[in-house]
Parts: structure tokens; sequence; C-alpha cells
């Protein structure tokens, strides 16, 4: 092995320009896959954590019955139907919640349930006024299934119960109200006409925008009597151990409960579909960087290989064998990989603790200071093995063509 | 005993006999001149004889056992450590200095680096290459090109030194000097097999073999 390496080292030493900008073409992809990598997973985990963290991992809410003959479309088999002028048959409630609750509670996989009470409002203060999505709380059993409080901003979760005309405003929802600090009143129009003076006790920050610019917490009591539904619920929010199980534990309540389970999984099927077309584009994007700094490594090994003809013929004529000949091309994209993937590395982690230390105030699906980086170590791997089989593929047809060179035919043709 | 003996060796490119039925013995220590005109398969000849080539036909004995002309490897180990080779051009690597040059056959036999480094300073000095061991080929003289190239086909300390017409390409000083080589070295026991088209330089062979299309006219 190393009478190849001894060769190939000197042949890479003397085309330093072109063997630097294979390296080059190496790095930029590879830290383009770990950089690309890092911020797409870097989102799209934050997101799905916020998700899983805020929003129930399996819900039950009542079932939404649609006359056959107002289908219009069906677009999967399973689930999503266009549906225009839809009267719902069964009131909007959970009948024998807590008896489910019980049930549930039993259920070893799972960690708790909370009852809800949704409905629509319009918060209004002063002359703004913003549509909203009202969500009653137990705010006890709350605190027990979710990590709310993690996103309020003030901790003030129990105010909720002791103060009754108090709501918790999402962070979006109080900044285009004009609201930037608790003790503020608004008025709450509620759907059945009536209207309520409340209190803002906290602000609800989620770092997503879609829930931040919707969503209102209020004691599911006070909800319950704002709405004249005492003692209602129409949903259930069931925290789950592992999260990944929510779609078959979802499956297997549906065994027992009368009414719509959804996990997860399903209630955000688009966001997750839209992920995998953005990993789709985004590796196809990598996938021919790669393909081009391979391409790189071949063209500098191939042209070595037409260049290096008579060397090839005297190196047979000394004793190498079509097997060292071969060696010695394949080390040259080793080498070029290695290098290109060490400084990829280098110009990966310089970009992604750049980009990790920039503040901006990004507003799109996510609300965040700055880009949201997943700093896996994993990413460096992937990225150095794919690379490292792209530049031996690369490497290989023209190491292989070497080794079939005929010496004396490149001697007589001298 | 034959060093090297050639049976019924043929040889065909594209449908052409080049080669035509030759039996040849080498004895050991002997100095072979091969001479003839342009085609006669001289240089064929040589490529067979230094197992580069194989025959279409024939059998090949070293020291009276026959060679396995299949066994690519075999055939590889045998030219690294039994033959040298010195072309008409020098084929020095341009990536490596003249003491690089002489190491790279070594390296290929397993020496260790610090002795092989050793040896083909050596061998250099022998050459009167002396203080240009780190030079690159292009940065000495036609002659001393030739000469860094005897030292490389001399690496492994090989029973035979085939030559392809290696004055050819040098001026008439530098054919004498490389020639004295030669000569010094079949003194000291080399079997030297040149091809030339000089019949002045064949006539100092101890043994001259004429060659005509592919055949074997006079041995003298």
């Amino acid at each position: 092995m190393k009478a190849p390496i001894f060769i190939s080292k000197a042949f890479l030493k003397k085309r330093k320009k072109q063997t630097f900008i294979s390296i080059l073409g190496v790095a930029i992809g590879v830290s383009a896959f770990i950089v690309m990598s890092s911020l797409m997973f870097g989102f799209q985990k934050y997101f799905i954590q916020q998700i899983i963290d805020i929003e129930a991992h399996i819900s039950i809410k009542p079932k939404e019955e649609i006359e056959a003959e107002r289908i219009i479309r069906r677009i999967e088999p399973e689930a999503l139907v266009k549906v225009y002028g839809n009267k719902p048959k069964e009131k909007d409630r959970i009948l024998g919640w807590r008896e489910i609750i019980r049930k549930l509670e039993r259920h070893p996989e799972i960690l708790g349930v909370s009852p809800h009470l949704e409905s629509k409002g319009v918060v209004k203060y002063g002359a703004k006024e913003k549509p909203v999505s009202l969500v009653g709380i137990d705010p006890t059993r709350e605190a027990k299934t979710s990590v709310i409080e993690r996103f309020l901003e003030y901790k003030n979760l129990r105010e909720l119960e002791s103060n009754k005309d108090s709501i918790i405003l999402g962070k979006v929802v109080a900044r285009d109200l004009g609201i930037f600090e608790p003790g503020k009143k608004v008025v709450l129009a509620l759907p059945n006409g009536k209207t309520r003076i409340l209190k803002v006790i906290d602000f609800f920050n989620s770092g997503i925008t879609n829930i931040d610019s919707t969503r209102v917490y209020l004691s599911l009591k006070t909800l319950q009597a704002f709405l004249e539904r005492p003692d209602e619920v129409n949903v259930l929010i069931v925290k789950i151990r592992d999260v990944n199980r929510a779609e078959a534990l979802a499956r297997e309540l549906k065994k027992e409960i009368k009414y719509e389970i959804e996990s997860w999984q399903k209630a955000y099927l688009n966001f997750l579909k839209i992920f995998k077309i953005q990993n789709m584009i985004t590796y196809m994007i990598v996938f021919a960087i790669i393909t081009v700094s391979a391409f790189g490594i071949f063209n500098i090994i191939m042209m070595t290989v037409m260049e290096k003809r008579k060397e090839i013929a005297i190196l047979m004529a000394m004793g190498y064998t079509p097997r060292d000949i071969t060696t010695i091309f394949l080390f040259s994209g080793i080498i070029i990989s290695f290098l290109g993937g060490l400084l990829g590395f280098i110009v990966a982690w310089g970009i992604i603790e750049y980009l990790g230390a920039l503040e901006l105030n990004i507003e799109g699906l996510l609300r965040s200071k700055g880009f949201i980086l997943d700093k896996s170590i994993k990413y460096y791997l992937v990225g150095f093995l794919l690379n490292f089989l792209f530049s031996l593929l690369a490497s290989f047809y023209p190491a292989y063509k070497a080794s079939k060179l005929n010496p004396v035919e490149i001697f007589r043709s001298l | 005993m034959a060093l090297l003996r050639l049976k019924n060796i043929e040889k065909i490119v594209d449908g052409e006999r080049i080669l035509k039925g030759i039996n040849l013995e080498i004895e050991k220590g002997c100095f072979v001149t091969i001479i003839g005109p342009s085609g006669s398969g001289k240089s064929s000849l040589l490529y067979i004889m230094g197992l580069l080539d194989l025959p279409t036909s024939g059998e090949i004995f070293y020291e009276e056992k026959p060679l396995n002309l299949r066994d690519q490897k075999f055939l590889s180990t045998f030219r690294n450590q039994k033959m040298g080779f010195v072309f008409q051009f020098h084929y020095l690597i341009p990536e490596l200095t003249l003491l690089e040059n002489v190491m790279a056959p070594q390296i290929k036999a397993g020496v260790s680096f610090k002795e092989a480094e050793e040896r083909a300073r050596y061998l250099l000095n022998k050459l009167g290459l002396s203080g240009k061991e780190r030079r690159m080929s292009y940065e000495v003289s036609g002659g001393e090109m030739q000469r860094a190239a005897i030292a490389r086909a001399l690496a492994n300390d090989p029973e035979i030194l085939l030559c392809d017409e290696p004055t050819g390409n040098l001026d008439s000083k530098n054919t004498e000097r490389v020639m004295e080589i030669f000569e010094k070295l079949n003194e000291e026991g080399k079997t030297i097999i040149m091809v030339t088209h000089d019949l002045n330089l064949a006539r100092r062979g101890k043994r001259v073999i004429e060659m005509l299309d592919g055949e074997i006219r006079r041995f003298s």
C-alpha cells in the first residue's frame, strides 16, 4: 500500500492548483449539505417539538357528521373531503367527558388528559379588534398535561382560576391589538352576542405564528359561563409518554371511544408533508452540488490518467501491479475527498456558528430571534460519508481505466 | 544453465506475426545486443523477455523454470525484483526528485524508506549524480536524466537489465558514458540485453543478435 500512496501523493502535490480546486469543490458540497441540513432540520425539529409541547398529542372531539350528498369530492380515502354548507347534526360537545378522562388516565401510555372548551370570538382593545380562537382550560389540569407554562411570559397561569375575568392573549394577538404589558382591559365579543370585559394577565408566546396570532386562553369555567354552556367541553387533550406512538394509540382509542380521535401527526399532516417535500427539494440541490464536486474529482483524476500514461507505463515496468495503479488514483480521490470533507467541516461549522450568532427577527411559520439550527454531529458524519461515497465512485472509473492501460502500447506510441 | 530461455515465442498483433518462433537462450552475465531495422521485432522481443508483453504462444523459462505468464501479480513482482528497464527516453516521473525516482521501485518491493533512500543515494553517486539527488528530472541534463533512469533500473539490484535504444536520444559524449556504465555493470555480473539501431554500439555486446521480419537471422 505504501508504494501507491507514495506515488499518489507526488501526483497530487504536483497539481496543487487543480487539487485545491477539487478540494474546494468537495468542501462546498459537504458544507452545503451540513448547513442546509442543520437549518432545515433545526427548523423542522423545533416546529414539531413546539407542536408536540403546545398541542395535544391526541385530541378527542365530536365527530363531524357529513351527509353523503354534500360531499363534493373525496380527496383522500381517509381524511379530506370537500363539503359545502354542512349543517352539523350533533351538538358540539363531548358527553360523559369526566368518565372518558378517568378511563383514559388509567392507560399506562397516557400521561394526562385535559378538557377544553373551544370557540371563536373577537377581542377588542380600543379601536382595534381581532378575531380569536377561545380556549377554555382547567389551569390545574392543563399544567399537568402540557408545558403551557413554559410559553407564558409572566407565568400567571394560576391567576386564570383565581380571577374569573382574566384572559391570556397570544403574543401576536396582543401585539396586533397594541398590548405590550399585562393589566390592560380588553372586550371579548362572544358568538352568542354577549360581550365581557377581561383583564389581560399574561401573554402566550410559543413562537409558532399561527397559534400565537389566534389563540387566547380563559378559565374553562369562565368560558362555559360566558357561552352559557355549563359543564360542557368539546375537546379532550391527551398527552402521552411516547409522541411517536400517537398515531397507533389514536387508532387503538378509536375502538373504545365514539368521538373523533386525531393524533398530532394527522392534525399536522399538511405541515409534515410540506417538510417532506422541502427535504426532497433540499436534498436534490445538495445532491446536485455533491455530484458536481464529484465530477471535479473525476475530472482531475481522468486528466491525470490521460497525462500520466507514460508514467503509468513506467510504473508497470517497475513492477507496479494494475491494482497498485488503481490504488494510486483511488487514493488521490480519497485524499481530495478527505481534505475537502475536512475543509467542509470547518466551513460548515463557521457558517453555522455565524448564523447561530445572528440576531434577526424572523417571522413566518415560526417566530424567532435568529436562525433555528440543529447542530447535531450526525449531519457532519452523513455529509462526510456521502461525499466519500461519491468521491470514491468518481475516482473509481478513471483509476480502473488507468490500471487497464497497456504499457507496451504506450511505449510504442511515444 | 541459461538465465533466460525463450521457446517457440510467437507474437501476433492485429493478425500480423511480429515474432516468428523465437528460440533464444541468454546466459547469466552476458551482454547481449539486439540489432535490426525498424519493424524487425527487436523491441517486441525485448518487451516479451522483460515480461512487459506476453507472447501469443511459446514459453519463457527463468533459470530453467517455466514462468506462469497468466499470473499478472507474479509477473509484476518478477519484473520488480529481477529486471530493470532503460528506455530511449528517460521516463523519469516528473513529480519525483531523482532520489525519489530511484526509491520508487524499492518502495514497491517493500524496502523501508530509509533503506531505499540510502541505496538510491549510493546508486546516484555511483552514476555520477552525487549532489543532484533532490533535483527534479527537468532540472538536469539529458545525459544525467538517462543516468538517473539507469540508477532506477538498478534500484532493486536486478539480474537482468533490459535496454531499449538507451542511447537513442543522447549525444555521442553521453552515449559513450552510458555504454561505459553498461560495460562496467556487465563486468560486475549484470546480464544486459540492449536493443539498438547502431551497429557500432551493438558490436560492444559480447553477443549480437540480428533480427529481421520477426525472426532471428544471425547470432554472433
